[in-house]
Parts: C-alpha cells; sequence; structure tokens
C-alpha cells in the first residue's frame, strides 16, 4: 500500500493506494499525523482497492488516538468495496464520511476550529 | 434534480423487531418494496439519480435495488451518521449534489403521491425549503428553482409515518383500496382491484372478494376466501377453506387449514394484531423439520396396544378368512408372492409376503373390503415387528432416499396412516401425513384411526 500525504487548510489528507490488510495497516498505524492526537486527518479511500479487519482495525485504532474520537479521522471517496466492509463491521457509524475531499477537509477544518 | 433517501437505524427499530425476516427498506406494502415507492416518487419528481442514505446495513436493499438501471436512474447508496442534520447529509454528498436541484427525503415515512400529477413541475419551481412534513419525516427542496410556478399547478402531497405496525397496516390498506390509480402496483389482472402476481395455482372453488392483490407463486386452496382487502405475498399457500380478509400476509408464509384471518398481519410464523401489536406463534404440526427418531415410535404401550387390536382382528376376521381364502386361492383370484420390505431398524430387512387380489368376483370384492389380503400381517404385529399401523411399508433393495436411514421417522405398519386420511394418498402428500402421524399420534388415537384406514379402504376399486 502506499499513503500520499498532503496538506490543506491546516488538515492532513492522506491519500491511500492498494490494499489495506494485516500487512500494510501497521504503516498507517505509524503515520506521523496518525499518531498526534492534535492532528484532525481525513483519509482519501477512493483508491483501496482491498480492506480487511486489520485495516478496518487500524482506522479505527487512529480515530482513539485522537483528542476527538468522531471527529479526528475522517473519511472520504469511500468505493463500494471499503463501504460493504465498514457496513458489514458497522464501523460506518463510528465516522463521518464523505464522497468528495473538499468537503471532509472543510469539516474537518471547522471541528479543528471549533475544538481548539 | 437529484433525490436524497435518508433513513436512520432508530427510525424503522420497530420493523426489525416485529418483522425480523425482511430489511425495513423493503418492507413490502401492497406487494411492493416500500423503497419502491420513494424511488417511483423521485422518478415522478423528476430526479435522474437517487442516492440512498442509512446508518445502518443496505447489503439487502442494494442486492435487491443494485445500480437502479430497472427504473433507468442512477442509484447510490452511502452511509451518514446517526446525528448528521439535513445540511451534513448534503455535505457529505456534495459531490453527488454537485449544483444540481436536491430533494431530500427523510425519515420512515410512506409518501402518499398521486402519479397522475405533475411532479416533476412542481419540484423545480418550489422555492427551496420543505415541501410536506410529518411527525419523523420530511421531504425538503434545496437549491434555486429551475422553473417558474406555473398558475395551474396543483401536486397533491402527504407524508404519513410508519412508525408502528398500526400505521403499517392503515398504509398497506390504504395503498390497496387507492390502488393502482395513485400508485404504480405489482401483479396483472383484466379488472380494477384484482391484481395477481405470476404462476398463482386458484382451486375453483375459491372466492375472491376484491379488492386484493396477490403475489407471484401463491397456491389458493379448495373453499379458500380471499378478500374483501386481502394482500397476500409470494410463495404463499391458503390452504382449505381458510379466509383471509383485511390482512396481510407476508411472502413465504403457509396458512393452514379451516383458519379465519381477519384484520390480521400473517408473517412466517407469527400472527400479529396491527391494532394492539399482539403477535402469536402459529405452529405447525407438518413442519418435518422438528421431528426425530424418538422413544415414542418403539414405545412398549403402542406395541402392546397394537398387538392386541391386531388379535381382536385375527379372531374376527378368522372365520370369513378361511372360507374366503381356499376359495380365491383356487380360482386364481388371489397371488401371493415372496418380497423384502425395509424394517423400521436400519439396515434390516422382513420377509412380508406381497398379495394380490382379482377384486372382480364377489369373493374377491369381501376379501378386499375386509382387508384379508392383510390378514397374514396381522401375525407380525403380535410378535411386534410390524405396526397395526404406520408407514406404507417399503421395498427393499432399491436405493431410496425415503429409506429409514435418511427420514425422520419410519415404522412399518399393516395399514397407513395415509390410508385413514380422507385425501389422495400419493406421492409426498401420504409421506407428510405418516410422518406427522408418527410424531403425533398415542396408541389410543390409532385405534381410531385403524377404523378409519379399515373404512376407506371398504371404497376402494383397485386390488392390492
Amino acid at each position: 500500500m502506499t499513503i500520499t500525504e498532503t496538506s490543506k487548510i491546516g488538515i492532513a489528507i492522506l491519500s491511500l493506494y492498494g490494499t489495506l490488510d494485516a500487512l500494510s495497516a501497521p504503516e498507517l498505524r505509524n503515520n506521523r499525523s496518525i499518531i498526534d492526537p492534535e492532528k484532525t486527518v481525513v483519509i482519501d479511500l477512493q483508491q483501496v482497492d482491498f480492506i480487511d479487519s486489520s485495516g478496518i482495525g487500524a482506522i479505527v485504532s487512529a480515530s482513539r488516538q485522537k483528542r476527538q474520537p468522531s471527529g479526528g479521522i475522517v473519511l472520504a471517496c469511500m468505493n463500494d468495496r471499503v463501504r460493504k466492509v465498514f457496513e458489514i463491521t458497522n464501523a460506518q457509524k463510528l465516522f463521518h464520511i464523505f464522497d468528495d475531499t473538499t468537503a471532509a477537509v472543510d469539516f474537518a477544518s471547522s471541528r479543528q476550529s471549533a475544538s481548539a | 434534480m437529484k433525490t436524497i433517501l435518508a433513513f436512520r437505524e432508530s427510525e424503522y427499530a420497530w420493523v426489525h423487531e416485529k418483522f425480523p425476516c425482511v430489511h425495513p427498506l423493503l418492507l413490502p406494502l401492497c406487494n411492493k418494496p416500500f423503497i419502491e415507492f420513494l424511488i417511483d416518487f423521485a422518478i415522478l419528481a423528476g430526479s435522474s439519480a437517487v442516492r440512498i442514505l442509512c446508518d445502518g446495513g443496505l447489503g439487502e436493499v442494494e442486492r435487491y435495488c443494485e445500480d437502479g438501471s430497472r427504473w433507468g436512474i442512477d442509484l447510490s447508496y452511502a452511509s451518514i451518521h446517526p446525528d448528521d442534520s439535513i445540511h451534513a447529509m448534503l455535505g457529505k454528498n456534495r459531490k453527488f449534489c454537485g449544483e444540481e436541484r436536491v430533494m431530500i427525503v427523510s425519515g420512515f415515512s410512506f409518501i402518499r403521491y398521486d402519479k397522475r400529477y405533475d411532479y416533476k413541475s412542481f419540484a423545480s419551481s418550489m422555492p427551496p425549503g420543505e415541501w410536506s412534513t410529518c411527525p419523523g419525516g420530511r421531504i425538503t427542496l434545496t437549491g434555486v428553482p429551475t422553473k417558474a410556478v406555473p398558475d395551474w399547478l396543483i401536486a397533491d402531497l402527504s407524508l404519513m409515518p410508519l412508525d408502528s405496525m398500526t400505521s403499517y397496516y392503515q398504509a398497506s390498506m390504504e395503498t390497496l383500496k387507492t390502488g393502482e390509480s395513485r400508485y404504480v402496483l405489482p401483479g396483472y389482472g383484466d379488472e380494477p382491484e384484482c391484481a395477481f402476481g405470476r404462476n398463482v395455482v386458484i382451486s375453483k372453488s375459491v372466492e375472491i372478494r376484491k379488492p386484493v392483490s396477490i403475489g407471484n407463486n401463491v397456491q389458493l386452496l379448495g373453499n379458500a376466501i380471499i378478500g374483501p382487502s386481502a394482500i397476500i405475498g409470494s410463495n404463499v399457500i391458503i390452504d382449505r377453506e381458510s379466509s383471509v380478509e383485511s390482512s396481510i400476509v407476508f411472502d413465504n408464509t403457509y396458512i393452514g387449514e379451516h383458519l379465519e384471518i381477519i384484520g390480521r398481519i400473517a408473517s412466517g410464523n407469527r400472527l400479529n394484531d396491527p391494532k394492539s401489536g399482539a403477535s402469536i406463534a402459529m405452529e405447525d404440526p407438518h413442519l418435518l423439520s422438528g421431528i426425530k427418531k424418538n422413544r415414542h415410535l418403539r414405545s412398549l404401550p403402542r406395541k402392546i396396544v397394537h398387538a392386541c387390536v391386531a388379535l381382536v382382528m385375527i379372531a374376527a376376521f378368522f372365520i370369513p378368512f378361511i372360507i374366503l381364502w381356499p376359495l380365491l386361492k383356487l380360482g386364481g383370484h388371489w397371488k401371493s408372492s415372496p418380497a423384502s420390505f425395509l424394517s423400521e431398524r436400519t439396515d434390516e430387512t422382513m420377509p412380508l409376503a406381497k398379495v394380490e387380489v382379482d377384486a372382480s368376483g364377489a369373493a374377491a370384492a369381501i376379501a378386499v373390503a375386509l382387508s384379508l389380503d392383510r390378514y397374514f400381517r396381522l401375525f407380525w404385529v403380535v410378535t411386534g415387528q410390524l405396526a397395526l399401523i404406520g408407514s406404507t411399508p417399503l421395498l427393499a433393495g432399491e436405493s431410496r432416499p425415503d429409506a429409514p436411514a435418511y427420514v425422520p421417522a419410519y415404522l412399518p405398519g399393516v395399514f397407513s396412516y395415509a390410508e385413514a386420511e380422507e385425501w389422495a394418498a400419493t406421492g409426498g402428500d401420504a409421506t407428510i401425513v405418516e410422518r406427522f402421524h408418527l410424531a403425533h399420534s398415542n396408541p389410543l388415537t390409532d385405534i381410531g384411526l385403524v377404523i378409519k384406514a379399515f373404512i376407506n379402504r371398504f371404497q376402494e376399486k383397485s386390488t392390492i
């Protein structure tokens, strides 16, 4: 899996490419923006072609590391494959999910400024 | 124009409780899933794309609706957070909404629309804001109107919350009564208020009172009365002399004989009262899943009673037998050949004579009427190797799916339970009847059934 990190109005955007499984999950878990409890992160899942329970676990544990558990990690551009896995595990209730990265960044920014 | 249909699990939690077999969004209203009514309305309002949002699972809905190509629209699915407002929903689906006008239907409520009205002009000309509302549901329009409001425009529309079984029942009955004039409903029919699905088998004696809606693969058996105001789902059997009035029967439900279903909702094995919300379980004793081989089949009291009755019959028919048997044997009307039959015990067989009596003469007719062709088998009952009444003995030596090793109940008898029943003792029906009695009868009822079987054999014309 490849992680590309960009930033927009102070919000880190992690774009994931490839497979998010047991092998690649630690890479996401150990990402600098993810570890930082103060930082709000948008994860773009558009290019994720496979996700398993370890991948879901990495995203959920990332959310738990944040000061704002429900707003610290915002998910964007979830494709159907990924959405179905989130639905099966009922993990969709834990996150705010956007179909557009810009909207997700706007939401994350408003959350960050509200908590500041 | 685009439409968002948004639901929250908390709004339809009652459906999970009352009708656990069906996804709430696929809850049938007049044999049409709830979500289809909303999609129809979205299309009437001029939507080219619809997105279904929910904070719960949408797997079943997605499998049913797929990508919306059957309606000629783009159908997509997304998740929402339980606390999301309409503004938040629009933000989360910004890419879907784009710059177009969006209609948001939120809440688990039924839209009372009329397909004859021009909702498309109405939706595109209304100012942004609430179009219609009810407790727990609303229709909201966002974006700039694309048309000016025409003077002549009328678009009757209201929302009805589906928050309980009572409101669901009301909505279903209302849909059935207003019928095809307001909504697009499934089924075919030459007459109004009478819609039938595919492969519906109706006995000649069935009475149908309009309005009714009947699904696919339905069997309505003799003297059943359907309607008025009956909604019968798909894969349903309404058995003999039962009536269904002002009621809803869900898919895959069996309504047994001589039952009156009035003002109820039957779902699987539950019968619900929509007014009080009370429900009872309907136990179908013919269901074979619960029947297991048990000690009851081989119980000693049963064998003793069978042996005693067999002794009485041996004594009672001794004189007719001793007179008629030699006569028929000498006349060539009595043909007997040895055969091997499957025993009660797995992998064991027993030799029983296979007797054929040509009932053309008076003596042979009396012999058949008195079941003398089975006289020798009565001795096997006394020794406990055969039951007086049980299953029809199965011939050994063939690979049979109904052999004792594979079936839950088999007890070969001189008479069979199927012979005691009124209907034709053939094929699957006979097997079901036999297994039912094997599991449920007791030594006393067996005596009554032996008498019944004996009387029924009087009417037999054919030889055995």
